[in-house]
């Protein structure tokens, strides 16, 4: 009740109507996302790039994954290049934050988000999407690390649940990557969330 | 870059494939999840992609019949689509998949554009088998480039001062037994070889110092250099002696090339003498002990594992003859025959896996003290590293230890009750050789035997039938579904392969009265006798080397004492799971040739 009330207050919202499809119901699509970050505060630090992959009858369409990046107001600190190891020549074919964020949206649609914390990486986009047209991304959400603790939690019923996303891997016997970008990241979720739609317990 | 994508790029036939290839990769390719037995594709439908295993298992069944198995890297359905074929089989999920799946337009795209890639999907059997071959040369290689230079390789130097006349310096040279010196200059060292000397003898007359005839300044190593390096310097500047200087530019020695050759080559000749000249039973055990180093070594060099068996078996044929003469009292010599069986029959075993042996006594002959001397002799063999006969084929075993008319007897129990038990104890005794003794003694009871299986045409199909005990019950690959006791991921390749092949072949020996009792041989025989055609004769050949090469290189890897055939299949590199694979397909294709040949479907 409170959740349609809230979506439709959301809908009232949207100041561009380009991006009504967001609001359409039953879609069986799903996508998986991760972005990179300059930061961990949603509110002062900016998204440098987007990766996200479709996932379709239990496979993972990488034939249209997504793949953005952002150009930045300021040059990325070299604290952060050392975590996302993308320096700022990386950036050379970088979108406008706006253009970025349009695709993201039309990519997107009116398909379900999963993904690994995924709350920061929605606020993030957040932050943008209601600047730009007054809304917050009304999709459906499905957290990976909360459907791995549910199944978690029947065999170590008062167990402290390790959430970390290698532990995730590697408890579900996943081949690692090593490169933590918004692509592969995303496309390890992706396994993941697979994964775990297919097991009934861990 | 997608980084599961990346990883493909160290595999073939992907490895072939550049930047371009991947881009197009890169954007026609999805992953796939799938839980177990999910059926990718089945028999009689189109691959619509081309299946790359991230992680994971498939199995390739066909009737029922495990017949292929892929796991991580291997791809499939390749060849299916280039040659717009049907799957032949089932292609089941056996180990939860995750996998990427490339569409077929994609695919002959690339095939198109990139023909060594192409080519892949076509290599034969032996191709990829020099593929291997290169890789253990390479590995043998690598040892060669690690080792450094030993000390006791060297022979101790000869060193005179460059004053002495060349006379001096050859009484010097005569009485310590070199066959160079190094002579000592005001600054830095020269060498006197053959060819100086040589070079001596024609100008005799102007020369008096043997530092006139020296070759100066000497090329030289230092001590802890790379063997590698070493013999690539002997061979560029062609010398046959390189003395070698310590840290603190003293000479230490001097290298022979013909001792690191030496060093190179394997150590056979050493452990043949050593059997050769032990007397007593500590150095038998002596001798003995230096096989596992040997075989080790051999292999690693990349001889044929039936060759390396052949070797192995020479010098156990001596040393059992050794052994019987310490241990059996003298009477026993020309009474008696002490015959191997089993794999020691055939001269198959490389790695001591068992004991089988059994002891023939001539008619009337009565032994004394039977059961202390042949104890003395398993004990013997225990201590020389045998581990005993889970069948109790040894002749401690009152069965394996008794005269030929007893064997005879035996004999005629076996063919009038073929029970499994009695075929397989019969089958033993057929891949049986005399090693010590009266030969004649064991040759009559073989010849009895077959004689005896000869006037009862229906034995030979029961023995034929064994071939099915280890069948498709279990599949090719037994122990690969899930939560298996202890041997998951593992194939035994005794009970799988090689005895359907190996049994097989000696029921087929058997049959066409052929006198070897080696598989090799006998394979070769059926081929000259017309049962197998060329190329089937040396498809079974490669066949039951590769299974036999891969069984060596696991349990020369497994820790001592721990022997057995169980062989890891993911632990093995992507080139000996295609060569392992090719290898099953032969047997079960020699299985169905079998099962045939002696109509074992009408045996009940």
């Amino acid at each position: 009740m409170i959740k349609s009330f809230l979506n439709s207050l959301n809908r009232k919202n949207l100041k561009d109507s380009r991006f009504e499809f967001l609001f359409e119901e039953d879609s069986d699509e799903i996508v998986v996302f991760d972005t990179e970050t300059t930061g961990l505060n949603p509110k002062i630090d900016d998204i440098v790039s987007i990766g996200a992959v479709k996932i379709k009858d239990n496979k993972i369409l990488l034939d249209s994954a997504f793949e953005v990046y952002i150009k930045q107001k300021q040059a990325i600190s070299s604290e952060s290049i050392k975590v996302h190891k993308i320096r700022n020549c990386d950036l050379n074919k970088a979108l406008e934050l706006k253009e970025a964020i349009d695709k993201f949206l039309y990519y997107i649609g009116n398909a379900k988000l999963v993904g690994y914390y995924l709350e920061f990486d929605v606020a993030m986009i957040n932050k943008y999407v209601k600047k730009m047209y007054g809304i917050k991304l009304p999709n459906q959400q499905e957290e990976v690390s909360a459907i791995y603790y549910d199944k978690k939690i029947n065999s170590i019923p008062q167990g402290n649940i390790d959430l970390r996303f290698d532990t995730i891997m590697k408890t579900l016997d996943l081949p690692p990557l090593v490169a933590h970008d918004a692509m592969n990241d995303a496309i390890m979720t992706a396994i993941i969330y697979l994964k775990l739609k297919q097991i009934r317990k861990i | 870059m997608n980084q599961l994508l990346d990883s493909l790029k160290e595999h073939p036939p992907f490895s072939i494939l550049d930047n371009t290839a991947y881009d197009i990769l890169q954007k026609n390719t999805r992953i796939g999840y799938y839980p177990n037995d999910s059926v990718l594709v089945s028999s009689g439908h189109t691959f619509e992609f081309v299946y790359i295993v991230i992680k994971g298992q498939v199995e390739a069944r066909g009737d029922g019949e495990l017949l292929d198995i892929y796991s991580n890297n291997d791809v499939f359905g390749g060849i299916e689509i280039l040659k717009n074929e049907l799957s032949n089989y089932d292609y089941v999920v056996s180990e939860e998949l995750i996998c990427f799946e490339l569409n077929k337009n994609t695919f002959l795209e690339l095939c198109d554009k990139f023909t060594n890639f192409r080519d892949y999907f076509f290599l034969s059997l032996v191709e990829r088998a020099n593929a291997l071959k290169n890789k253990r040369e390479y590995e043998s290689m690598s040892d060669l480039m690690i080792s450094r230079l030993e000390t006791n390789l060297l022979h101790s130097p000869c060193i005179v001062d460059g004053s002495k006349t060349v006379s001096e310096a050859l009484e010097i040279m005569e009485n310590s037994r070199v066959s160079s010196i190094l002579v000592k200059n005001r600054e830095g060292y020269g060498i006197v070889t053959d060819t100086d000397f040589r070079y001596y003898i024609l100008n005799a007359d102007n020369i008096k110092h043997i530092s006139e005839i020296q070759t100066y300044p000497v090329i030289s190593a230092n001590e802890g250099e790379f063997l590698f390096n070493i013999l690539l310097l002997m061979t560029q500047k062609s010398i046959k002696h390189l003395p070698i200087f310590s840290k603190n530019k003293e000479p230490i020695g001097v290298l022979e090339l013909i001792d690191l050759l030496s060093f190179f080559s394997n150590q056979t000749y050493l452990v043949n003498i050593q059997m050769q000249n032990a007397n007593t039973l500590e150095d038998v055990i002596n001798a003995s002990s230096r096989l596992e180093i040997m075989i080790s070594a051999l292999h690693s060099k990349g001889v044929k594992s039936r060759y390396i068996a052949r070797i192995v078996s020479d010098i156990n044929k001596r040393m059992y003859n050794k052994l019987f003469d310490i241990i059996f009292p003298k009477e026993w010599k020309e009474n008696s025959s002490l015959i191997l069986l089993g794999s020691e029959g055939r001269s198959e075993q490389i790695l001591r896996t068992d004991q089988d042996n059994a002891i023939i006594f001539r008619s009337g002959f009565k032994p004394e003290n039977i059961q202390e001397v042949t104890t003395k002799f398993v004990e013997a063999l225990d201590a020389i590293g045998f581990p005993r006969c889970a069948g109790n084929v040894m002749i401690i075993n009152p069965m394996w230890c008794k005269s030929i008319g007893e064997y005879k007897v035996m004999i005629d129990e076996w063919c009038e009750h073929p029970s499994y038990e009695n075929i397989m104890d019969m089958a033993i005794l057929f891949d049986s050789i005399s090693v010590a003794g009266d030969s004649e003694i064991h040759n009559e009871v073989v010849e009895y035997l077959e004689s005896s299986i000869d006037s009862n045409p229906i034995l030979i199909r029961h023995l034929a039938k064994s071939i099915e005990n280890f069948d498709s019950a279990i599949g090719i690959f037994s122990q690969f579904v899930t939560g298996d006791k202890g041997h998951k991921g593992e194939i035994d390749i005794k009970k799988s392969a090689l005895f359907p092949m190996i049994h097989g072949i000696r029921t087929l020996a058997i049959e066409y009265k052929i006198k070897a009792t080696n598989t090799y041989e006998r394979i070769k025989e059926l081929n000259n006798l017309g049962f197998f055609n060329r190329e089937d004769a040396h498809d079974m050949i490669e066949s039951l080397e590769i299974l036999n090469s891969l069984r060596l290189n696991t349990q020369l890897m497994t820790t001592k004492g721990a022997i057995n055939n169980y062989i890891s299949v993911s632990t093995l590199s992507k080139i000996q799971r295609d060569l392992l694979k090719d290898a099953l397909k032969t047997v079960s294709k020699f299985k169905k040739t079998i099962q045939y040949h002696f109509k074992l479907s009408l045996v009940g």
